[in-house]
């Protein structure tokens, strides 16, 4: 599959410094955003620390490849999702350990959402309420679920979603990187089918834009940096209270006819044992 | 949901559920019960949930709130209560399922809500038990597994039924396809199921499919009993317990 990606992070327009962060590692086919918090600028440095620490894992894989895995994996996974997922306890524990050496970024902590495609395989971890989406036959898929207190209590049964829309309480966190030594990860592995779009984005899109509008520009617009452009305006000209962070990815079927991408290998990084698994 | 009944003369002039941000009474028009008589206060009194009781306030109003016919400052409601306000009478009903408190005075949880936070590691725990302590005293089926599962009525596919267990679910003649469909000419990938945080949701693929005979353009959340069809199989969406 050829892959067409595209990233674009905004202050908004309130806020005068931006803490979400956001990386493209083409090569790698890896993707990484994450929204910080903390007082003065320490939400910067614990995304920027987050997203340097996840990339830095991943793209050391093919040099050591056998590094000790961190945290609760499942057997099944392929050794990208473990990797990935990995990456996610590492970031986590540097910013811990970071806000306990300098006691004036106690509290700080960020969000993180990470998508790395090999072959037709989807490794995604994740942590917080940035959220990855996919657009796949018109319809908007959540494939994350929000740490949040609001979309725990949707979870069981005790907001509504439209409540919980409403709720003042929207912004409290029940997990993030830095805030314990130790923490889960969500991670998930999905096959992808030709034409599936991916968007990672922090909640200051998701809180102004709805879901049909974000499959709708999706589909308008099939330039990724074009469409994250016309995303993050659509926040802005809501008020743009906070920062805003896109990440698009589209998988375009090859033009070499029917099935193609079944037979191919991913032409990038497939690793020394390079299966791409499912096929 | 636990709702109040404004009432006047014996009769039901309005209803209002009590959820997770307090019900406010007052002549003014933006209380969410606004009761139109001189002897009720601009903004008289306020009703909320705080660890999981329900509670109401007076907001120093010039002549009082009466629970019961007792004045009252801040008092726990019971069900079937009687609070009285200029002329009005409101009826508690706390039957229904109440959401998880909030202890609104408290500014310790929240201190600036704009910014991002996360709970510490304490504040998190009695929050979850919280909500966990309702979801089991409230309804029974807290602590049982609910199981969703599709049965195939009728059509071609690989397995009778399916649990499902992942995010996503794509029912197609694709091989990685949960549901996989049989036959020539089905789609690779004819409808797909989201597993989100309220329930599932069914979305079009290749094909659209239908949910009790209506076409789904966009997700649409299943319910229990659901009869889905797409590309010649019938499905029946069940959650079992």
């Amino acid at each position: 599959m050829r892959i067409a990606s595209g990233g674009v992070s905004d202050v908004g327009r309130v806020r005068s410094n931006n803490e979400d962060c956001y990386k493209i590692v083409e090569p790698l086919n890896l993707y990484v955003l994450s929204d910080g918090m903390g007082g003065e600028a320490h939400g910067e440095i614990a995304s920027a620390m987050a997203v340097e620490t996840v990339v830095k894992h991943c793209l050391d894989f093919e040099t050591n490849p056998a590094a000790t895995i961190i945290g609760a994996v499942q057997p099944n996974w392929s050794p990208w999702t473990k990797r990935l997922s990995t990456a996610v306890h590492l970031a986590n524990k540097n910013i811990f350990k970071s806000a306990e050496q300098n006691p004036d970024q106690h509290g700080m902590g960020a969000t993180l959402t990470a998508v790395w495609i090999n072959g037709t395989k989807l490794s995604i971890a994740h942590v917080g309420d940035s959220r990855a989406y996919l657009l796949r036959g018109g319809t908007l898929l959540q494939l994350t679920r929000d740490h949040s207190l609001v979309a725990e209590q949707v979870r069981r049964g005790i907001l509504t979603s439209a409540e919980a829309e409403e709720s003042d309480m929207q912004s409290v966190l029940l997990r993030a990187l830095g805030a314990q030594a130790e923490i889960e990860v969500d991670a998930e592995e999905h096959t992808l089918f030709p034409r599936d779009a991916l968007l990672l984005c922090s909640d200051g899109l998701t809180r102004m834009v709805t879901e049909p509008e974000l499959a709708g520009t999706l589909q308008a617009e099939t330039d990724p940096t074009r469409a994250a452009e016309k995303l993050i305006e659509m926040a802005n000209e809501r008020g743009g209270p906070d920062n805003i962070t896109i990440v698009i990815v589209r998988l375009e079927k090859e033009s070499k006819g029917w099935f193609s991408w079944l037979r191919r290998r991913a032409p990038k990084n497939q690793g020394t044992n390079g299966n791409a698994g499912g096929n | 949901m636990p709702k109040l009944s404004l009432m006047f003369d014996n009769k039901i002039v309005k209803e209002v559920p009590v959820g997770s941000r307090p019900v406010t009474i007052g002549r003014s028009p933006d209380n969410d019960i606004p009761v139109d008589n001189l002897a009720v206060s601009n903004h008289h009194a306020k009703i909320y949930y705080e660890a999981g009781r329900m509670v109401i306030e007076d907001l120093d109003s010039l002549n009082g709130t009466f629970v019961n016919d007792l004045r009252v400052e801040r008092a726990t409601l019971h069900d079937g209560d009687n609070i009285h306000i200029g002329k009005h009478k409101i009826k508690v009903d706390t039957s229904g399922d109440a959401p998880l408190a909030w202890d609104t005075g408290r500014k310790v949880v929240a201190p600036r809500i704009d910014e991002t936070m996360v709970l510490d590691t304490k504040e998190r725990r009695q929050m979850l038990q919280q909500a966990a302590a309702m979801g089991e005293s409230m309804q029974f089926a807290g602590a049982r597994m609910k199981v969703p599962t599709l049965i195939v009525l009728s059509g071609s596919t690989d397995q009778k039924e399916y649990v499902l267990t992942n995010k996503l679910t794509v029912i197609g003649k694709s091989a990685m396809a949960t549901v996989k469909l049989k036959g020539w000419f089905k789609p690779q990938m004819a409808a797909q199921i989201n597993q989100r945080d309220d329930g599932f949701y069914l979305g079009p693929g290749d094909k659209v499919p239908t949910v009790n005979g209506n076409p789904v353009s966009g997700p649409v959340r299943l319910n229990d009993g659901d009869l889905v069809e797409v590309s010649g199989v019938r499905l029946n969406f069940i959650v079992r317990e």
